[in-house]
């Protein structure tokens, strides 16, 4: 790469460096605090199953079950993004070696693969 | 013949190298969850063995070369570019027992990508590494992640703690305790899918380049991840013990929702970064998440001077690495092709036992990291009381 292309050339993605701080602040302190909340949930259930309060009790464990569903979905699409992830960026063409000179074929190949 | 011999050591260094990194990475999985107690060492050894081994055949497409982009393809193919491969592979996997004698994490991804710089260097010149692919692609988001993941989980420990007030301390590292293992498992499945991948890709360019593999219809041979799905699972199981215990133990005196914290902030950087086309690496990422819990919770609870030493390993990571591949290159280029290929896996082997040897001396082992009979009111108690488990 020519040292002007380089300089067009921005050190930085933003627009994917947003997207990940997104995702991770999503998946990562969101399920924190759902899976926080869960265990609230759970707590307030079996403190209401002692008073007998049988309509808290359901709300409580209503709101458990929502946030580890939600918390079992992140985990899912983790796994999910692992299993799918897209190509990577495409290779730079390239460039003639001053020492190796190998078939055509197979440096196209390298080239070509993800 | 001669490049069937050294390509028959390219695969039994690339499985060499699988394996330190099992054990060297370890610890970004499991560290937190054996501090705290939720699981005991060899149960979570043995769980991240399984789950690395199962994420080594999660995702369908191979990374082909780590160093795509970086260093010009052509240099990767043809015979000569066995020694090559093989050079950077002794490289990275000796950088990997350097930094686990002094029980520091260090970066197995960045290792091999500075062994492939380091040895193409040698081999040929500076021109064939694309430096302005390697600042955007590897070094700008090895600085960011572990602040991103440190910041993420800098926000869930505060907002967890928030909660416990409410919650109670028993119940919420109790099941906190829980929450680890599945956050943990995550971690640990990422790892398998994104590091085994690598030795693969590297093991399968040498294949093409011996002219095993077809060159029109590629595909990773069965056997190939087979092998550095075993590898990368037994190097997990046999412990990594010095290094966990840093993680775990020396940069902060970590609890059970710290360490939930801390994996689930690692595991959605490592994925979303990985997806957006960012592999990162876990022990920076994990490290920085830790990091992040600690001071979450407490700024003055985590020890400087530890996170001092592991940045001063990521920044010299490369370079070191680099400079043990390219003197593996050249040392071989001393010798005809198979006595070469055979005298720097000699050395490097050499070198291995002597590193194990000494750190038999300052052996850190299982029973010294159960924290398992612990009680969360007890590690509630821990805090501010730093463990003393001697390292050299």
């Amino acid at each position: 790469m020519t040292i002007l292309a380089a300089a067009s050339t921005p050190l930085i993605d933003w627009s994917a460096l947003w997207r990940i701080a997104l995702a991770a602040l999503i998946g990562g302190a969101g399920i924190v605090i759902l899976f926080g909340f869960l265990l609230y949930g759970v707590k307030v259930a079996n403190q209401a199953k002692s008073e007998g309060h049988e309509g808290r009790r359901i709300g409580a464990y209503f709101v458990s079950g929502v946030c580890g569903a939600i918390c079992v979905a992140l985990v899912v699409v983790g796994i999910y993004a692992m299993a799918h992830k897209p190509k990577s960026k495409p290779t730079p063409p390239p460039k003639s070696a001053a020492v190796y000179k190998p078939a055509a074929s197979r440096t196209e190949l390298v080239a070509s693969l993800p | 013949m001669a490049t069937t011999f050294v390509l028959v050591l390219v695969v039994i260094m690339g499985f060499a190298f699988d394996f330190t990194n099992g054990f060297h990475d370890t610890a970004n999985a499991m560290a937190t969850s054996i501090a705290t107690g939720a699981l005991k060492p060899k149960v979570a050894v043995g769980i991240s063995a399984v789950l690395n081994f199962a994420g080594a055949f999660i995702s369908i497409s191979v990374a082909a070369t780590i160093a795509k982009g970086i260093v010009n393809p052509d240099v990767l193919v043809g015979g000569d570019a066995l020694d090559l491969v093989l050079a950077a592979l002794i490289g990275a996997m000796t950088w990997n027992l350097i930094t686990w004698y002094f029980t520091i994490p260090s970066s197995s991804s960045h290792a091999l990508i500075g062994g492939i710089i380091g040895a193409t260097i040698v081999a040929t010149s500076s021109g064939e590494i694309d430096w302005h692919d390697l600042v955007q692609s590897v070094i700008i988001p090895a600085l960011l992640s572990p602040f991103i993941a440190g910041g993420v989980a800098a926000l869930g420990v505060y907002c967890a703690y928030r909660l416990i007030r409410r919650l109670g301390q028993k119940e919420a590292r109790t099941g906190y305790r829980y929450g680890q293992v599945f956050s943990a498992s995550l971690v640990s499945l990422a790892h398998g899918t994104n590091d085994a991948q690598k030795t693969m890709g590297v093991i399968s360019l040498a294949l093409i380049a011996h002219g095993d593999i077809s060159a029109t219809n590629f595909s990773v041979p069965l056997w190939v991840k087979l092998g550095c799905a075993l590898s990368i699972s037994l190097g997990t199981a046999s412990g990594g013990w010095r290094i966990i215990n840093t993680m775990g133990n020396r940069i902060t005196n970590i609890e059970s929702p710290q360490g939930f914290a801390a994996e689930s902030a690692s595991a959605a950087v490592i994925l979303a970064s990985s997806y957006y086309g960012y592999p990162l690496s876990t022990t920076q990422v994990v490290s920085g998440g830790v990091l992040g819990a600690g001071l979450g919770k407490a700024r003055n609870s985590v020890h400087w001077g530890v996170i001092g030493q592991m940045v001063s390993a990521w920044i010299v990571t490369m370079p070191g690495a680099g400079a043990l591949g390219g003197i593996a290159w050249a040392i071989s280029n001393i010798f005809s092709p198979n006595l070469g290929a055979a005298v720097i896996v000699a050395l490097a082997a050499a070198g291995a036992f002597g590193l194990w040897t000494l750190a038999q001396r300052n052996k850190i082992t299982a029973s010294d990291l159960d924290r398992t009979n612990v009680s969360v009111v007890d590690e509630a108690e821990r805090s501010g009381v730093p463990p003393a488990i001697a390292t050299t």
